[in-house]
Formats: C-alpha cells, sequence, structure tokens
C-alpha cells in the first residue's frame, strides 16, 4: 500500500514579488519533505523578519517566527530542546541581512554541529527596508552599484564549514536545488545551504547576468557526529536540614564584626568561611562577605565575619571590632575602615609605619612563622585565642572536616603555641 | 528535642535549588559578576546546562527550549539583561515560560561590578515596548530566595510568561548561617494538557493564557510568532482579532496578580503612624530599624513588597492607610517610590536613598524619627 505523504504547505498565496527565488526554493523545499514522506508534525519551520520571513504562513507544520537575525540561535534552542525526541527536523529560514546580523549565531551552530538545517535566501540585498547591500553581498554585485567593492563578502559557506558544519553548500541554479536540499535535509547535525538569487524588486534590474554576479557554488562536508543533548540525573546541592549543631559555646552577646585582610592566594575567603563555621558551632548566628578586585588572582583579598547571638538581618560591617591583616594590599584595601572601635591584629612586616588612630594594635610574626597561604589562617586563630569569640575547638573542627585539614591542623596548632 | 542545625549558605545556592524543585530544567547562561554562583551552582545541579557565547544567544536559546517544552532559568545582571532585552519581548509575546535572575549591581553601565545596587526596578517597568507588564517578584531574605524563586517557576509556567527574579549582589555572594530544615517543600507545578478543539496556538483556556502545546507535538500543530498575531498564531497587521490578542497579554499578567502577589505587612498591636515601605536587601535593615525604633519609643509599620510588578491595589491601599511613609531602597532616587507617586514625591512621603553601600538600619531609623518632629 502506497504511503499517503502529507502536504506540507498550507496552500496560501505566496506573498512573494514575481519572480522572487524565495518562492521556488519554498516549493522545492517543501517537495523534498513531501518525497521523503516526512510527517508535518515532524517538521519545525524557523524564521525571522525580512523576505526570508515571509515563509512562515506557508508551511503547514510547526512554525515559530522570531526576531531579525536570530532565527539560527533561535532555531538552535528548538533543536536542542527536541534533541531527545526521535525524527523531528527542524529547518530555520534565514536572509542574507539576518545572517550578517546573526553571523555568530551561524558559526555557533556549525560549532555545535546541533540537529538542524539553516535554509539561507541570499537574494543579494535587504528586500524589506529599500535594497541596502548586507555583508553577503557579493563584490561582482557591489561593483555594478559601485558601492563598497572593495569590501569583500563573508562566504558564511566556508566559514560554517571550517567552523565544524556537517555539511555546507551554496546552489545558484534551481535545477540542481532539490539535490541540495535533499542532502541537507537527509544529513544529520548541522547542515547549511546557502539559495543565491536575485531580489527582483531592488537587485534584478539592474544586474546584466544572474550567474556573473553571484558565488560559485561549492560544497563541504565535516565528518563528525552531532552534538548531543541529554538530561542528567542531578543531586540536590543540599539537603534542607543539613548542617552543623551547636557543640560549644561562646561568650558573645552583642554582634561583633571581623575584618580579614590580606591579597589573593592567601587563603582569607576560605579563614572568612571556617571562622562563619565555627561560629554556628559555638551557637552563633554568622555571616561571611567577600570582597575582592575583579581580577581574582592578584591585589587584596578581604572578608567580614559578623558573629551574633541574635538573627542576622543587615549584613553590613561599618565599624569593625576586630581587624586581622596580614598583607599590605589587605591594609591599603581596609585603612579607611579602621577606627577608635578596631583593636587590629597586624603582621609584623606591617608594623614600621603603622600610624592609623585604631583601639589597640597587636603585632606577631605571622608570615615567619607559616608560608604566605597559611598567613592568614594562623593570624585569625591567634587572634580567635585573644579574643575568645569562639573556642579554638570550634575552629579545630572545622579544619578537621576540611580535605586540607593536614595542611591546616598544624598551623592552629602554631596559633596555640604562639605568645 | 530536635536539634537545630545551620549550614553557611548563600542565596544563590537556595534560588537554584528552590528552581530545580519547582521544575526548572536547563540553564543556559554567560557569565558576569555578580550573578556567577548561580552559573556554577546551576552546573553542578539543572538536569540540562547549556554555556551560552553571549547574553543575547542565552534569550533566544531559552526561548527556543520554552518552545519546545523545556523550562528554562538564566541570571545576568543589567549589561547583560540590556543585550536580552529584545528576545525578552520576544520571549513575551511568544508567551514562552522562562525566570530571569537579575544580580543588580551598581550603574550605569559597567559600573561597579561587585558593589551592589537596586537600581533596575525602572527599567524592568517599561521593559516590554508598549508598557506590558512582567511579574517581578525581589526576594528580601534568604527564605524568599527560596520561596520566590519557585514561585518564579511557577508563574512563568502557569502564565506562560518570563517572570524577573530580581535580586542583588548581596542576597547572592554573601553567606550567613541558616536554618534550612525551615524552608517549605516545593511541589512542581505541572501543566495539563488542556486543549480545546479545534486547537488554536493563542486561544485563552484557561487564566487567560493559552494551553502550552510545544513544538514538535505529535496531536497538534503549533504555531508560535513575535509578530502580531491572531489566536491561529498568523500574523496579523493590527486587526482586531490580532489587537485583542496583544491586549490580552497585560490582562494575563494582571488578572493572575493575586496568584503571584507576595509582600509582607510587619504591624504592633496599634498601628504605628509611619510605615516603611522597602524591599529586596534593603528590607534586611528595615526589619532592623524597625527593632531599634522599637526600643527607642517610635515604633514604624513595615511593609516588605515582594511582588513589585505589577502594583497591587492591595499594596496600594496599605500604602494609602498610613499618613507618613519613609521608602527604603538603594538608589538614587527611590524607583518604587517614584512608580507609585510619579517624580514629584507627595509631602508625607520620605526617601531613605543611596548608591555605593547598603542602606543602613540607622540611616532608615533616622528617616522615621525625623517623621515624629515633621508636622
Amino acid at each position: 500500500m502506497a504511503e499517503v505523504k502529507e502536504k506540507i504547505l498550507t496552500g496560501k498565496k505566496f506573498p512573494f514579488c514575481p519572480g522572487c527565488g524565495h518562492g521556488v526554493a519554498v516549493r522545492q523545499l517543501a517537495k523534498v519533505l513531501e518525497d521523503a514522506g516526512i510527517r508535518r508534525h515532524d517538521v519545525v519551520v524557523v524564521s525571522d523578519i525580512g523576505c526570508s520571513g515571509l515563509v512562515d504562513p506557508l508551511f503547514d507544520t510547526h512554525t515559530i517566527h522570531g526576531l531579525h537575525g536570530r532565527s539560527p540561535a533561535l532555531g538552535m534552542g528548538v533543536a536542542m530542546g527536541l534533541d531527545e525526541v526521535p525524527g523531528k527536523k527542524v529547518i530555520t529560514f534565514i536572509g542574507d541581512g539576518g545572517a550578517t546580523i546573526g553571523l555568530q549565531h551561524v558559526l555557533e551552530a556549525a560549532r555545535r554541529n546541533v540537529n538542524m538545517t539553516l535554509i539561507l535566501l541570499n537574494n543579494q540585498v535587504y528586500g524589506m527596508t529599500g535594497g541596502q547591500i548586507s555583508g553577503l553581498t557579493t563584490t561582482k554585485f557591489k561593483e555594478i552599484i559601485d558601492f563598497e567593492k572593495d569590501v569583500p563578502p563573508f562566504d558564511i559557506v566556508k566559514l560554517a564549514h571550517i567552523s565544524g558544519a556537517r555539511y555546507a553548500a551554496r546552489v545558484n541554479s534551481p535545477k540542481q536545488m532539490a539535490e541540495y536540499l535533499r542532502k541537507a535535509i537527509e544529513t544529520e547535525g548541522f547542515t547549511l545551504l546557502e539559495i543565491a538569487s536575485l531580489c527582483t524588486s531592488y537587485a534584478f534590474k539592474k544586474l546584466p547576468e544572474f550567474l556573473e554576479v553571484v558565488e560559485p557554488e561549492e560544497a563541504y562536508e565535516n565528518d563528525r557526529p552531532p552534538t548531543r543533548i541529554r538530561r542528567r540525573e542531578t543531586a540536590p546541592l543540599f539537603e534542607p536540614g543539613e548542617g552543623y549543631e551547636a557543640r560549644y559555646s561562646s561568650p558573645v552577646e552583642e554582634r561583633k564584626g571581623i575584618l580579614l585582610a590580606g591579597s589573593a592566594g592567601g587563603g582569607v575567603q576560605s579563614v572568612g568561611k571556617f571562622l562563619a563555621t565555627a561560629g554556628i558551632l559555638a551557637g552563633l548566628n554568622t555571616t561571611m562577605k567577600g570582597e575582592y578586585p575583579i581580577t581574582v588572582g592578584t591585589g587584596f583579598s578581604v572578608a567580614e565575619v559578623i558573629l551574633d547571638r541574635d538573627d542576622i538581618h543587615y549584613t553590613g560591617l561599618a565599624a569593625p571590632d576586630v581587624a586581622v591583616i596580614v598583607t599590605r594590599d589587605g591594609l591599603e584595601k581596609v585603612r579607611g575602615r579602621l577606627s577608635p572601635q578596631t583593636k587590629v591584629y597586624l603582621d609584623e612586616s606591617l608594623e614600621k609605619d603603622f600610624d592609623l588612630p585604631v583601639r589597640d594594635v597587636v603585632v606577631r610574626p605571622f608570615g615567619k612563622l607559616v608560608s604566605p597561604k597559611s598567613k592568614a589562617l594562623l593570624a585569625a586563630a591567634w587572634m580567635l585565642k585573644r579574643e575568645k569569640f569562639l573556642p579554638l575547638e570550634a575552629l579545630r573542627d572545622v579544619l578537621a572536616d576540611h580535605r586540607l585539614s593536614a595542611l591546616f591542623l598544624p598551623v592552629l596548632d602554631k596559633a596555640v603555641e604562639l605568645e | 528535642m530536635k536539634t537545630t542545625r545551620k549550614t553557611l549558605i548563600d542565596g544563590s545556592k537556595l534560588a537554584t535549588e528552590a528552581m530545580a524543585r519547582a521544575g526548572a530544567d536547563v540553564f543556559v547562561g554567560y557569565p558576569i559578576t555578580p550573578s556567577n554562583l548561580m552559573y556554577a551552582y546551576a552546573r553542578r545541579r539543572m538536569p540540562y546546562f547549556l554555556a551560552a557565547p553571549d547574553e543575547i544567544t542565552t534569550l533566544q536559546w531559552m526561548a527556543g527550549l520554552a518552545a519546545a517544552g523545556k523550562m528554562p532559568v538564566t541570571s545576568s545582571a543589567f549589561p547583560g539583561i540590556a543585550l536580552m532585552t529584545e528576545g525578552i519581548n520576544m520571549a513575551y509575546a511568544m508567551e514562552l515560560p522562562m525566570v530571569i535572575m537579575i544580580t543588580q549591581r551598581l550603574g550605569p553601565s559597567t559600573g561597579s561590578a561587585t558593589t551592589g545596587a537596586q537600581g533596575d526596578l525602572l527599567f524592568l517597568k517599561g521593559i516590554i515596548s508598549g508598557g506590558y507588564p512582567v511579574p517581578v517578584l525581589s526576594p528580601s531574605s534568604f527564605e524568599d530566595m527560596w520561596s520566590l524563586a519557585a514561585k518564579a517557576v511557577e508563574t512563568a509556567r502557569r502564565l506562560r510568561t518570563p517572570v524577573f527574579l530580581l535580586t542583588s549582589k548581596e542576597m547572592v555572594m554573601t553567606q550567613k548561617s541558616f536554618d534550612t530544615s525551615k524552608l517549605p517543600e516545593i511541589t512542581p507545578w505541572k501543566p495539563a494538557r488542556r486543549v480545546r478543539e479545534p486547537f488554536r496556538p493563542y486561544e485563552p483556556v484557561e487564566a487567560l493564557t493559552p494551553a502550552h502545546i510545544f513544538l514538535g507535538d505529535d496531536e497538534y500543530l503549533t504555531r508560535i510568532t513575535a509578530s502580531t498575531h491572531d489566536a491561529d498564531g498568523m500574523i496579523r497587521k493590527a486587526e482586531p482579532e490580532a489587537l485583542a490578542n496583544t491586549r490580552r497579554l497585560r490582562d494575563k499578567i494582571l488578572h493572575n496578580l493575586p496568584d503571584y502577589l507576595e509582600y509582607e505587612w510587619i504591624r504592633g498591636e496599634e498601628k504605628a503612624p509611619v510605615l516603611i515601605v522597602t524591599w529586596g536587601v534593603t528590607a534586611e535593615a528595615a526589619r532592623d530599624a524597625v527593632k531599634m525604633l522599637e526600643k527607642a519609643g517610635r515604633p514604624a509599620d513595615l511593609l516588605v513588597v515582594k511582588t513589585l510588578l505589577p502594583v497591587a491595589e492591595e499594596i496600594r491601599e496599605i500604602i494609602d492607610s498610613y499618613t507618613k511613609l519613609v521608602f527604603a531602597e538603594e538608589n538614587l532616587t527611590g524607583q518604587y517610590k517614584e512608580i507609585l507617586f510619579g517624580e514629584q514625591t507627595p509631602a508625607h512621603v520620605f526617601a531613605v536613598t543611596g548608591i555605593g553601600e547598603m542602606i543602613t538600619p540607622r540611616a532608615i531609623a533616622e528617616a522615621v524619627e525625623k517623621t515624629y518632629h515633621h508636622g
């Protein structure tokens, strides 16, 4: 029994100007799909703004019609969303103007080799806005109109090919169009077919001979499978109720603000988290806020830790009670925030010209006792020993849980020993 | 006795987990400070994760994925949101569900990427050409980061619309000790397949919202478009049926507002003579300010608005029931105040505003104290 072939087109009157090549392309595509026995429900036609977008109402398939130049990206989204549904064909239309806007989208689709066919209707001009040239207008055409003839067009076929498209080709002859279309539709992965024509309103009148104007036909293939999008199983980021319960006590009643100031790579952010977590172990509410330059690998690194018996809503720290400062970068960053309320724990290397009016300054040679990476931890732990905000055991438990505990615990021991 | 356990956590983690539990399944992202934590968490948590080459592509992929049946989310800051804007308009007109988390930072332009702000509200008020409203939910606490993130996903799906989750640097990056056992359970909202025969892609079936038939459906052919269109999804110029569909976009967001209206109205036993109105990160400072004022014998009530847009009548009624108002928000002019009262601030309305650092509880308390001496 012969299979009943589904009609792909709605039968609506074609909206194209008389003689426009777009109509030829639509009819040939519909025939190729029908001949291949493809169901309407298995086809998604993606289009955007411009004459190429006029195809939208012509297809009696699934359709989606978006923004000028963006159909390759929109189509990629659809293709990725349907990648696990077998048998679906995403066919995206774009014009030469749209392809100029969305050039990166085309290259991205090629690079990812998504399962989608892009049909580029290149009629040399922006047909809806007055016949302006696009980035794909050929040099020969521009010579005729005497405009930007020294600027070559993008060869989008070659660009797609070197970006990884499974198949990329240009066809100029209507006679061969069906063959190219069949190849583009049947090939899995990203396929691009540039179909050259001349806008009858703005290009054809000015031209002696169509084939003298367009770029030569070409076709390339990359032997690579399409990128597959597959759902993966993931674990929750946390289980509600997980965390530490209070197993120590703390004398802190009123809010305490601690400022840790050092340099990138010195573990300041980690030490901030250790202190805030140790605070939880000691039954307090805590916050930890990091500050560092956009260039995360250089310059200052500052962490603010708040310890409080009450709930903490506002997380700002205007005047810290304690500042632990271990590097020059850190000192320069927090200099303006130190006040007569602040007690400063300072690395010996910074003592010489430290003249800020703070509550108290305690100096120790933290940097001489451990490596630069451990200096902040040593200074913070020693501060904790002196200030007694939290028992050192709380900090020890946090460090012991860390994958680098073998590095950290000896630093804590040094803090215990240090007078 | 149940022991309390606390963990050091940030709002990005809470929001990402909540969105995943609410049914978001794909994160499409382009990195930008200060939204990168969500990018990192989503990389671990979302069943699909796509690294887009820019923010324009991000929105296009999200739209395509949503049209094909996925529930996409992203996170960005103003420079990225600006690039997404044409795509957001497209998704709004196409009626595609998605959640866009905005981590506000100091502008204009590149501004200061690691400094918080609340400066993007007015932009969102007018983001859709023609002045059509988009739901804007703004978490005011870690609890909200959880519940509003889930609400945003649910609202996006129910109403087939982009929804904004308007946060700021402090809400997404600062870590707090937090008891996650208090978080309410999240049940994902699953769209029922309600189709009226004959199927018309943009004919509303419930809550002024059309059935969401995905591209590639084996039973119904769907037609999705951003251009002015009729119920069949056929592009029309300004014809009555098409314009009715366009008007419905606004009606849909307004009509369903009770389903996603969130706010907190904190009052003492007696109504205070002044109401603090705030949102987002500044709500945390306002909560402290209310305590300070109580101690000082100058009570103030507090309204934390969480569904900022569209503005609910219920919110206006609460605000209108006070003779003195103090708005607190971290931007230059008081953007929420401007949305309610315009650029000419009435005499009974005061504002605590600022840029470059968080509004402090003291600044809010002082502004309230002043109203006690004023008139």
